[in-house]
């Protein structure tokens, strides 16, 4: 069985402002939301800034339980998920419970709370033998990453398949892609899916430090990330969420939903490289992106943008333009190919997901985002990405790509063509 | 219009660490006897919590099976995964490292807890040092991800690889994934799940199940289906299979052990358990279904088995509504009260041990479990021969997902 | 003034400890040009060395330092930087 599986809703919590509309102001406008962290005093850190979400969830509705007690990146998802439940305008209720799934992805989950507690009961680090006593009685919340979809598909009703995905930097595509062959194979009509993530936190900024993989350039937050310029110098710290409603195709037609677009593809491979490493040739990412193509039937040659993985580290830059001109030959000197993590940094297992996101704005506006803060070419990523401004163009078909830490290469294909044109 | 005939994936290869044995043939060996290793945690760190009693890996040998590096660079959940991996390999017959078609394997691992020992380490480091004391490794060891990559790595595999972060039934959903790999053209994949939930601060984190056993005495501290269900003990270890075209195997003449043939997946709330009658029986229809297979056809059924009362009943109602008047009829067991529940490689173990007792024709005993208050043929005290031709493995996770996984004998012959 | 030098034998403490490799130490000063990799030591095991240097020094080391190929060069660099301070 291969069923059509269609967009039909949107929801955002990203840096820069909630929702999808002012998601897509910022993206459109190329503004950056990277600055100094305010979530906790970062004093003694190499990286100090990141993109933040200005976020309270008093503002959102959420119940009272879920305010108080559910991590942030649960009240990211939970939030997008509304939002994008409204957007798609599906009574949820109305709905066959068994035959709504849900696939979401987060790299690391609840980390930031798994922190909190823990320096609370080895008083500040000084103890092995922790002492329970001083633990949040709820604290498996955040120790299962299965909550984050768990807590969603409790909110929305969902009684099908409910998974969460965690493959590091690439769960958001994979969410999304799970969530694809979920419908298209026939195991579910509705999925709600995408990824959440909250890593702004000691732990976590600390061992992107150890690493030197995120951006020092504490001074001028604004600018700091910088995918593909030639003086970039490593990623910044994002978070956020974004939900998509995927549906089968007639399932959503029959019910009149407005339809975004289609997946038209998606596949992952491993590099079997390094964990952190990526090669100079992109031949893993390539074949996941002749996958999708393949799968929609698709020439390469009808892809009209690509949206980067473009993390502002100088190996995973050259890895992907390598990969991009492999699978699309010539036809990548003619596509225009961005990062919005310029704008929004890098909200490691949730980005896949807020450039599905991107990418389905960018169909529905006709517009290319930017990236922002590309300045100076680096000789060895030649391509078209879009400096700093938003550019206007005729949109059918859009990939979108993406590298996770354990070698992860995945690629979503989205198409308004409904692909099948070779 | 394509007259062949839809791809099947088989089990061809079994690698295990869990507390009753460090390979696959020593675990099936405890698992047929009914051997029962629950014990005090021995732990560092763990004296002083009120959860004592756990299923502990002992004596790992970690040197015969991985490089010392990893020993330094990965938690203990990635050394029992990739040791598992390892053994899976070699059990199928399949190169350790850098196959041919590197394209054609992939590797996909379920995780329910993380690296936490690693992390607690780490945490530890930063709040008493200072952050330039959090080392490298840390960015790679402690996320979900990290025995997938691992494995992926250390053995050349480029196909498709995936990690499904979650509760116990995600084990049966990684398996349902690499199955679906499989048809739709990758050639094998090494799925499972092992985890090392048995670290101080991990431990911490459990007590707020509701439903973990805080019982001291080994024997009594995890009987489901009995009146003096307690809750669960939790484990860790795991196991790892090697998933296959069925084609694929036959051509290099390896041993087709089992098919993976049927799965379903539902959702009805955490810790809801009354509700998870009506989930998990869904979930064994469907799987039954994907598999055209007849509830009549079932020869057992490996249960959940969470030893709480109210989801032990939901439990054996589900068989019930799932598989009528043959639910009394059907032999079922849960090794699993033997070692604890090893989170997402608690169904996975299962699997394996479905997969042995196909092979063996016998269904291996639940240990601790003497006096059942549900209405269940549950296989007790000892080993009980029979003919087994297609086995129902069932998880339900603490998060809420309940899962049901058809396991059939490998020389039934394609319909 | 920092008298102290990074010697083969800590080098070879250093890649068991902060990276799970060993290789003798003797091994490392009769061939200082082997290049790392081949070592078994990868490029996140070679930060992990640079920090807990850095850490028992109270130094920063140069960034050249974690893009060094080889052990002869590794050593040469980090004593240079322990004598003159940098």
């Amino acid at each position: 069985m291969n069923r059509r599986v269609a967009v039909t809703g949107i929801g955002v919590v990203a840096p820069g402002g909630i929702g999808a509309k002012a998601f897509w102001d910022l993206l459109s406008a190329g503004r950056t939301a990277t600055r100094g962290i305010t979530l906790f005093d970062p004093v003694g850190l190499r990286s100090r800034i990141a993109a933040e979400c200005d976020f309270d969830p008093a503002d959102h509705g959420l119940d009272p339980d879920l305010s108080r007690h559910a991590d942030r990146y649960i009240q990211f998802a939970v939030v997008a998920a509304g939002e994008a439940v409204r957007d798609a305008g599906l009574d949820t209720d109305a709905e066959d419970p068994w035959r709504v799934a849900v696939s979401l992805g987060s790299a690391v989950g609840g980390t930031t709370r798994l922190e909190h507690d823990y320096v609370l009961v080895s008083e500040g680090g000084r103890r092995w033998d922790v002492d329970h006593r001083a633990a949040d009685p709820k604290l498996h919340m955040a120790f299962s990453p299965s909550t984050l979809s768990s807590v969603v598909a409790e909110q929305f009703g969902a009684r099908g398949p409910v998974q969460t995905v965690s493959t590091g930097c690439t769960s958001g595509l994979d969410a999304v892609g799970y969530a694809f062959h979920t419908i298209a194979e026939g195991r579910a009509d509705v999925c709600i899916s995408g990824a959440s993530d909250s890593p702004i936190s000691p732990i976590t900024m600390a061992c992107f430090d150890a690493i030197k993989a995120t951006s020092p350039d504490n001074d001028d937050p604004e600018h700091a990330s910088r995918p593909f310029d030639n003086n970039r110098n490593g990623f910044v710290m994002g978070e956020g969420a974004a939900v998509l409603v995927l549906e089968e195709y007639e399932h959503a037609r029959a019910r009149g939903a407005h339809i975004y677009c289609e997946i038209g593809g998606y596949a992952t491979f491993g590099n079997a490289y390094h964990m952190t490493g990526l090669t100079g040739e992109g031949l893993e990412m390539s074949r996941a992106i002749d996958s999708t193509l393949d799968q929609a039937r698709l020439d390469p040659t009808l892809i009209d943008y690509v949206n980067a993985h473009g993390s502002g580290t100088r190996q995973n830059d050259r890895h992907e333009t390598a990969a991009v001109k492999r699978s699309l030959g010539s036809h990548a000197y003619d596509t225009p190919m961005s990062s919005i993590k310029s704008m929004v940094g890098h909200s490691l297992g949730a980005i896949g997901a807020i450039e599905v996101a991107a990418c389905v704005l960018a169909l529905k506006h006709q517009v290319v985002p930017p990236t922002a803060n590309y300045e100076t070419p680096d000789p060895e990523c030649d391509l078209d990405y879009v400096p700093r401004t938003a550019r206007p163009r005729k949109l059918r078909n859009v990939l979108s790509v993406g590298s996770g830490f354990g070698g992860f290469q995945s690629a979503v294909l989205l198409t308004r063509s409904g692909g099948r044109t070779r | 219009m394509s007259t062949e005939r839809p791809r099947r994936a088989v089990v061809t290869g079994i690698g295990v660490i869990a507390p009753n044995g460090q390979r696959a043939d020593a675990y099936w060996k405890s698992v047929r006897e009914g051997l029962g290793v629950l014990d005090r945690i021995t732990r560092e760190g763990c004296e002083d919590l009120p959860l004592k009693v756990a299923g502990e890996v002992r004596g790992f040998d970690a040197s015969t099976l991985i490089e010392d590096r990893f020993l330094v660079q990965t938690d203990r959940f990635s050394h029992y995964t990739m040791a598992a991996a390892q053994l899976a390999l070699d059990d199928a017959g399949l190169p350790r490292e850098n196959p041919e078609e590197p394209f054609e394997i992939g590797v996909v691992t379920a995780a329910g807890s993380g690296g936490g020992e690693f992390g607690q380490r780490e945490l530890q480091k930063l709040w008493s040092q200072g952050s330039k004391f959090v080392g490298p490794y840390q960015s790679i060891a402690w996320f979900y991800a990290a025995s997938t990559g691992q494995i992926s790595i250390r053995s050349g595999l480029k196909g498709p690889c995936g990690v499904v972060a979650s509760d116990e039934a995600g084990g049966l959903d990684a398996i349902a994934l690499a199955a679906r790999g499989v048809r739709r053209g990758t050639g094998a994949v090494l799925v499972g799940a092992a985890e090392a939930p048995l670290a101080p601060y991990s431990m911490v984190c459990q007590l707020g199940y509701p439903e973990l056993s805080t019982v001291e005495d080994p024997d009594r501290a995890y009987r489901p289906f009995t009146a003096g269900a307690c809750g669960f003990v939790p484990a860790e270890g795991g196991a790892v299979l090697v998933v296959e075209d069925e084609s694929r195997a036959r051509d290099r003449g390896a041993a087709v052990r089992a098919v993976v043939a049927g799965h379903g997946a539902t959702f009805t709330g955490a810790s809801r358990w009354e509700k998870s009658r009506e989930g998990l029986a869904r979930a064994i229809r469907v799987a039954l279904d994907e598999a055209g297979c007849a509830p009549e056809e079932v020869d057992v059924v490996f249960a959940d088995a969470l030893g709480v009362p109210e989801a032990d009943r939901a439990e054996a109602l589900a068989i019930a509504d799932a598989l009528g008047a043959h639910a009394t009829r059907v032999p079922v067991t849960a090794p699993k009260t033997g070692i604890g529940r090893a989170y997402c490689g608690a169904p996975v173990l299962d699997t394996a041990a479905a997969v042995f007792a196909l092979e063996h024709g016998v269904v291996p005993p639940t240990p601790n479990v003497f006096d059942i208050c549900h209405d269940l043929d549950l296989v007790m005290s000892r080993a009980r021969p029979a003919e087994l031709r297609t086995a129902l493995v069932l998880s339900r996770g603490l998060m809420g997902s309940n899962a049901a996984l058809v396991v059939r004998r490998g020389d039934e012959s394609a319909r | 003034m920092i008298t102290t030098a990074l010697t083969f034998d800590e080098l070879s403490t250093l890649m068991k400890q902060a990276a799970g490799v060993t290789v003798d130490a003797r091994e490392l000063e009769k061939a200082p040009d082997a290049p790392f990799t081949t070592l078994g030591l990868d490029s996140l095991g070679l930060l992990g060395i640079v920090g807990e240097l850095e850490n028992r020094y109270s130094v920063a080391l140069p960034t050249d330092a974690e893009r060094c190929k080889t052990p002869g060069e590794f050593v040469g660099l980090v004593n240079n930087a322990l004598r003159t301070g940098v």
